[in-house]
């Protein structure tokens, strides 16, 4: 609670300078104003599937100005209990959903999130608002970042700070009623960016996070001294993240990205993460990109598969996978057209792209998931 | 084999990034403005990346232990 006090003013000293800062070099504004528009298809083992349609509009002004603003509509559809009523199958499976039941728990669970974020910038500084809304979940954030380019454009450096509010309103559960809760989140960021020569430019950040409040679901039970109780996990954590990439310009129009991520958290999580990915272009305007991300982690403290006593750990108890050992793969595949090939005088059609991504993930626990996102680019000038 | 432990490990994979970031950020360029013709290709850009990369996030915050977690990402208790 001290650390909260205390790193509360910082950062709205942090926003407030960011927001005030003077241009004072050239920045990553867009020069034209731009549209661009995507839909996206999750589905998983488990037949959670999440639809979303997002957008995105970007404009200058000014000249070192900058106005965007992106929005997004998801339907998130939980599938039905699939065992008969009454059964000790269809017991276990209400009794540790992740979802709200109350009345007919054979059916779909279907809920809706709407989420808009607004950035405003002005030369190397600027702020964002972020809102998301659904039944039982509002999120808030504001943020406020700051860039600086030195060594004559080859180094920027940035640093970045937020606050989010969360306020969670459990619905109506028949198992048990969790109360109204809230959680709150402190960001910081500071990321190094080198060009280190004309076909390669290396990234370095870290991050730094202060969670606290809810961070467990109030819907899901946990097994524990051999009855049902709530999941509880603790309502302070702090998470740390350090994270290197390399972008490699290749001699035949392509590039190779590869990026290593180490993270490590109070609640005794430590992870690993590699990626790398491949982009050549086929044509002109015509690209593909390949992609492989590998994931491992250590479990939570406080994290068991059974727990002999309603205490649990410390008091805590979880039914949430991700806190335990994990390790996950994920295979990509993306095509990326700029229209500008077949009508580069057409009026709409000469400021198009299209894109195409397609990701496999799965991971160690028997989980897997499709991702399927479809995306349009348009330039207004 | 001797294993090192966590805290150790953690120490050691910082200062090894932290030595290679001062070899690499130190270093002297050879690349002029009129040589970054590659760097702003769209197939280079970090940015790009960066928005991938944030979607993605909001599909893996859900799956894994340590992604996501930075606030505002929304997607509330039933999707957990």
């Amino acid at each position: 609670m001290q650390v909260k006090r205390g790193l509360l003013p910082i950062a709205c000293c942090a926003a407030l300078c960011a927001a005030s800062a003077k241009p004072c070099a050239a920045v990553a504004t867009p020069d034209e104003a731009t549209f661009s528009s995507l839909f996206r298809l999750f589905t998983d083992s488990g037949h959670i599937s999440v639809r979303s349609l997002t957008g995105d509009y970007a404009v200058p002004f000014q000249g070192t100005s900058a106005l965007s603003l992106h929005w997004n509509n998801e339907t998130v559809t939980i599938p039905a209990i699939h065992a008969p009523a009454g059964s000790q199958e269809a017991v276990d499976a209400i009794t540790t959903a992740s979802r709200p039941i109350a009345g007919n728990a054979y059916q779909d669970y279907i809920k809706v999130r709407n989420e808009i974020q607004g950035d405003l910038t002005r030369g190397n500084a600027g702020v964002e608002y972020y809102v998301s809304s659904e039944s039982d979940y509002l999120a808030q954030q504001f943020g406020a970042n700051y860039n600086h380019d030195s060594q004559d454009q080859l180094l920027n450096v940035s640093v970045g700070t937020s606050f989010g509010y969360d306020a969670i309103q459990p619905l109506a559960n028949d198992r048990s009623q969790a109360a109204a809760d809230h959680k709150r989140t402190l960001h910081w960021n500071a990321i190094a960016t080198r060009i280190l020569s004309p076909t390669t430019m290396l990234r370095l950040g870290v991050k730094y996070n202060i969670v606290d409040g809810l961070q467990h679901n109030p819907y899901r039970n946990v097994y524990a001294g051999g009855t049902q109780v709530p999941e509880r996990h603790p309502s302070h954590r702090e998470r740390r993240d350090t994270f290197l990439r390399l972008n490699q310009y290749l001699p035949n129009r392509s590039s190779l990205k590869l990026n290593y991520r180490f993270y490590n958290d109070d609640w005794g999580i430590w992870s690993h993460e590699i990626g790398s990915s491949l982009d050549q272009y086929i044509s002109h305007d015509l690209s593909a990109s390949y992609e492989y991300r590998y994931y491992t982690q250590t479990p939570a403290d406080f994290y068991r598969t059974e727990y002999a006593s309603v205490d649990g750990i410390d008091g805590y108890r979880s039914g949430d996978y991700r806190l335990n050992n994990l390790a996950s793969h994920l295979f990509g595949f993306s095509v990326h057209m700029d229209l500008n090939a077949l009508a580069a005088d057409h009026p709409l059609l000469g400021r198009t792209a299209i894109w195409l991504d397609y990701q496999r993930y799965f991971n160690s626990n028997n989980y897997s998931a499709n991702i399927l996102e479809t995306g349009l680019d348009f330039r207004f000038q | 084999m001797r294993t090192l432990l966590p805290g150790r490990r953690a120490r050691l994979v910082l200062v090894v990034m932290g030595l290679a970031a001062i070899q690499w950020f130190g270093a002297g360029c050879a690349a002029q403005v009129y040589q970054r013709e590659h760097l702003a290709d769209r197939i280079m850009s970090f940015e790009a990346q960066a928005r991938a990369d944030a979607r993605r996030m909001k599909a893996l915050e859900a799956r894994e232990g340590s992604t996501g977690g930075v606030g505002g990402a929304g997607g509330g208790c039933a999707c957990k």
